[in-house]
């Protein structure tokens, strides 16, 4: 391990910023003290030996390499250009930083949960890719006051968003947008206006219940709660629910279902679990038109349609039919008896037992083959019946 | 006496709910006269398997930050040189039988004092570093880090020590690095020292928690079989 009383060489230039594609230039002066000469010395940039070829001794302890045509930086915190002795020490080191300016910032998106708050998310420009860490801000101004203010809370909604939680005046228009700014360069998005009222969400509906319509098979009865949030503020709101079967990942969507705060679905297939799951657009806020933007989906709520009881199949046989079944039973028992047991004192009950432990292994397996064509007498049950 | 400082992310809460829970159950040992020896009984364990918690920890913070900080920090045989004089990062590095001399007072001070100075740094690294992951690693190993501090400090008044005074900041005369090269040489030491404080720490309790007298381990076993 190498101890220094002090650094024994200086790299020029020291954590440059450079772009993409231009060349540099850059020297290694040994200190006085070093007792190393020019020719002790190599280079590496990212623990990788640059060739000799581009090297050029200055003087007696300096040494310069020449670089061409920089890719982006291998890492965001600066590509390690190192000056080494011979043996291998490192006597100093420059970070590069290569890239290029930031993009504007597009597709600003904000929503207001409930008029309380404002959660905007944005894209990067198109490049995306700077190789530089680039630095994101978000800000806002009443568009009739002028004071610039600026989101503190980022990465809320994904890596390139911002949550403004509180002090936000309704029925006024804000102007928002976004610096991004890194060692080359700053880019500022365009400026999106727009009214708290106007982009309102809220949470999902509560307390979803879906439940069977008396014995009709066809059907389930869907109820909700509006949102308590929006209770004071909410004449009307729009309502949406989607359901689909238990093994399907198809939504179907029940798009009009207004203001009521429940429906029936109809037109199921019988027997079958659904999964529902209803959303809320706050509509018609303080008497504006406009429509909100959609809520999250509340959790899924499942239920089952009834089974009709025409189905024949896989069932005991009732009635007389019992004791025929039973007499035939008997016989096949003794006729096994008379196969597998020596000698009457194994007779016994536990013999019974382990026919009928051997009898049901082999209906089993009867029974499999049996069960299919059921299935087949549904009418519809391709799919269709919703 | 819980001093939190700065953001703790979700699952830094949990984890500081777990290290208060930890140093705050000893009251909650049920019929038992809580003697102060019982007490540094538990914290010594909990100190001891806190650092371990760490030292595991540490092993996939350290691998993210080198490969963000690039080749050749993350290179396995990576070995810098460091400055003679008096270092920011304070060092693990230590005569075996000169520590092995000190008494228990000086050896918890010591390290209360280094694992305070570290959690600085750490903290420090917090706002530049890359990627949201990595900031949200050092983060969750920032607070698991102050939970250490925390724990030592318990261990210490558990058994009659007074804290150590003095604020965490490096001896003055100490160089801050002046370039960007320099600054992630001294973050690749951070780490490598801490690895080793940590490594050495946990050899420390566990040597500690054996000279806690027999009576207290029997009484700690009983409440346990609670």
């Amino acid at each position: 391990m190498y101890n220094y009383t002090h650094y024994p060489a200086v790299i020029s230039p020291q954590d440059p910023t450079l772009l993409i594609g231009s060349s540099l230039v850059a020297t290694c002066t040994l200190s006085p003290d070093a007792h190393l000469r020019a020719e002790d010395l190599y280079w590496t940039l990212n623990g990788r030996r640059l060739p000799a070829a581009s090297y050029a001794a200055l003087g007696p302890t300096t040494l310069s390499v020449a670089l061409a045509r920089l890719n982006g930086s291998k890492q965001q915190s600066g590509d390690n250009l190192v000056c080494h002795s011979r043996d291998g020490g490192i006597l100093a080191g420059s970070c590069l930083y290569v890239g290029l300016p930031p993009e504007k910032p597009v597709n600003i998106t904000c929503w207001s949960k409930n008029m309380k708050d404002l959660t905007c998310k944005w894209a990067p420009g198109t490049e995306g890719e700077t190789f530089l860490h680039t630095n994101y801000t978000l800000k806002y101004k009443l568009r009739w006051y002028g004071r610039d203010n600026t989101c503190q809370e980022y990465h809320t909604a994904g890596p390139y968003s911002c949550h403004i939680p509180k002090d936000l005046a309704l029925f006024t228009p804000y102007e928002i947008w976004v610096e991004a700014s890194n060692r080359l360069g700053v880019a500022v998005s365009d400026v999106v206006m727009l009214d708290i009222l106007d982009v309102v969400t809220t949470d999902p509906p509560s307390d979803v219940h879906v439940s069977r319509v008396g014995d009709l098979e066809d059907q389930l009865s869907v109820r909700w709660s509006s949102p308590p949030a929006l209770k004071d503020f909410l004449f009307q709101a729009k309502y949406q629910i989607q359901y689909r079967v238990e093994d399907s990942s198809e939504w179907k969507v029940v798009d009009d279902v207004g203001n009521q705060t429940s429906c029936r679905l109809a037109g199921l297939r019988p027997g079958t679990v659904y999964f529902v799951q209803v959303r809320c657009n706050p509509f018609g806020i303080y008497g504006s038109k406009k429509a909100g933007i959609w809520s999250d989906w509340s959790n899924p709520t499942a239920a089952s349609t009834p089974r009709s009881e025409r189905a024949a199949g896989g069932c005991d046989p009732k009635g007389g039919e019992q004791n025929t079944t039973l007499r035939r039973e008997l016989k096949q028992f003794f006729g096994w008896v008379k196969k597998h047991a020596y000698g009457c004192s194994n007779l016994g009950i536990k013999l019974y037992d382990q026919w009928r432990v051997w009898l049901q292994k082999s209906h089993k397996t009867r029974n499999q083959v049996g069960k299919e064509p059921f299935t087949l007498l549904f009418p519809g049950s391709g799919g269709d019946a919703g | 006496m819980l001093n939190v400082a700065g953001d703790l992310s979700g699952d830094s809460w949990g984890i500081f709910t777990f290290l208060c829970a930890a140093l705050c159950n000893l009251p909650a040992l049920p019929a038992l006269n809580c003697t102060e020896e019982l007490g540094a009984g538990q914290s010594i364990q909990k100190t001891y398997d806190l650092t371990r918690y760490l030292e595991h920890q540490l092993r996939t913070l350290a691998g993210t930050y080198l490969n963000y900080l690039g080749p050749p920090f993350n290179e396995p045989d990576f070995n810098p040189p460091r400055l003679a004089r008096a270092e920011r990062v304070p060092s693990a590095t230590v005569d075996l039988d000169l520590w092995r001399g000190l008494t228990d007072n000086a050896r918890l001070a010591a390290n209360y004092r280094a694992y305070s100075r570290l959690l600085c740094y750490l903290r420090a690294l917090e706002g530049p570093a890359g990627t949201a992951e990595l900031r949200h690693r050092l983060g969750h190993f920032c607070s698991s880090l102050q939970g250490l501090v925390l724990s030592i400090a318990g261990v210490m008044s558990s058994l009659g020590y007074p804290l150590p005074v003095g604020g965490p900041s490096a001896p003055p005369g100490t160089p801050v690095p002046s370039n960007d090269f320099l600054k992630k040489m001294e973050d690749f030491w951070l780490l490598k020292e801490l690895q080793t404080w940590l490594w050495r720490s946990a050899k420390d309790f566990n040597r500690l928690k054996k000279k806690v007298p027999p009576a207290v381990v029997t009484l700690r076993l009983e409440a346990r079989g609670f």
